[in-house]
């Protein structure tokens, strides 16, 4: 009997040493403490750093877009709060957008932000009722940043210098 | 003393020689970027996976393995699935393996592919023990291992050794699209090997077998290529 429960605790054990496995090499993680992130996202038990993203907003707030977007990568590492990517999409569309021109690269990977942030919320129930935006939907967001990487006639347009940032 | 060694036995060949090959597997395909120091997984390339069956079919062909001992009508169901889940584990580990040591892009990928597969394809028409196997595929591993992480790894250090001095003169005029990868990476590697090699030592062409009282049954008297002596002892 005994050697039977080996037998079962052999299979066990070896189904789920492979499953681990796999598990590694489809979420490709970057570093140990990028496991220990991905661990807790399978578990159901991730949560972003509250503190840290408190930080990126504050600084979002204080204009210093670049710093805000480290602060509020580090609160989310496993990107998958909504929330947060929203914020780094409009960190980069703050950046980018200029008077006369827009950042293009700023502008693309404000697009990635904003598009993890949709594929999160995929309900579109996430509404920021942040007085300090203009555009408090990621769809906005993104319609907003898809126009600034387009190229178009309108970009002539000598009035768009009158134009305001969101 | 005998109940100790039946167990001890049983956990070796059901527990710990699935657990040394897919260490072997979670290994082989593990790398660490030069720059940024960061784990870059590899999963087997579709090469892999042919050597992996060459390779297998050898060790059947040399004896290592005996498959009509290892899934029998007569056993237990549990007993053949675990059977059937540690060779899985085997061909895993075999496939990174080569893996490991074959270099990821280019025409050296190519061209160590093709070594492999033209040594296992003539080593199947060739009359093999489970030892000479063994050496075989030490060596094979061996050598591949010494060209791709010391001679291409030396390449890329930025100091100048003899071993860059080596590499750069049989190389000159190839085209080297290898992507550059840490030092660690060969110790990664390294370790891959030595469980892969640590496993084959493990494996017996005749599983420990099972009478009707549910027992393991040990052969005492095991000499070397018996089938209760693991196969590729050497």
């Amino acid at each position: 009997m005994q050697q039977k429960s080996i037998q079962i605790v052999g299979v066990i054990w070896t189904l789920v040493y492979a499953g681990f496995i796999v598990w590694i090499y489809a979420t490709e993680p970057r570093s140990l403490r990028e496991i220990g992130t991905n661990t807790q996202v399978a578990a159901g038990v991730y949560e972003i750093n509250q503190e840290r993203f408190n930080n990126g907003l504050t600084l979002f707030r204080r204009e210093q877009f670049r710093a805000a977007r480290e602060e509020l990568g580090a609160a989310d590492p496993a990107q998958r709060d909504p929330r947060t990517q929203f914020y780094i999409a409009y960190a980069f569309y703050r950046e980018g957008w200029g008077r006369v021109y827009y950042d293009r690269a700023l502008f693309s990977e404000g697009l990635k932000a904003v598009d993890r942030a949709i594929t999160l919320d995929p309900d579109g129930k996430l509404v920021l009722d942040d007085p300090n935006l203009q555009m408090h939907t990621p769809a906005e967001l993104k319609a907003e940043l898809e126009q600034g990487t387009e190229t178009s006639w309108k970009d002539l347009n000598p009035l768009k210098l009158f134009r305001t940032r969101k | 003393m005998k109940n100790y060694a039946e167990r001890n036995l049983a956990m070796l060949h059901f527990i710990g020689l699935p657990t040394i090959l897919l260490t072997a597997g979670l290994l082989g395909g593990l790398r660490i970027d030069a720059q940024t120091k960061q784990f870059v997984f590899i999963g087997p390339p579709l090469v892999t996976l042919l050597l992996a069956i060459l390779l297998g079919l050898l060790f059947v062909r040399a004896g290592a393995i005996d498959l009509g001992r290892w899934f029998a009508i007569e056993q237990p169901m549990v007993t053949n699935l675990s059977h059937l889940l540690t060779l899985s584990c085997l061909f895993f580990a075999t496939a990174q393996a080569f893996n490991s040591v074959l270099p990821e892009s280019g025409l050296l990928h190519w061209m160590f592919s093709f070594f492999f597969l033209w040594t296992l394809w003539t080593n199947q028409f060739s009359p093999f023990d489970p030892r000479r196997l063994l050496r075989s595929i030490v060596v094979v591993f061996g050598t591949a291992f010494v060209f791709k992480h010391l001679l291409l790894s030396a390449l890329y250090t930025p100091n100048k050794s003899w071993l860059r001095a080596i590499a750069s003169t049989l190389l000159q005029g190839i085209s080297i699209e290898v992507p550059a990868f840490a030092p660690a990476t060969g110790y990664l590697s390294f370790f891959a090997l030595a469980f892969y090699v640590a496993g084959l030592l493990l494996i017996r062409p005749v599983p420990p077998a099972h009478d009707s009282s549910n027992k393991l049954v040990v052969s005492t008297d095991a000499a070397p290529g018996s089938p209760n002596k693991p196969a590729l002892d050497a």
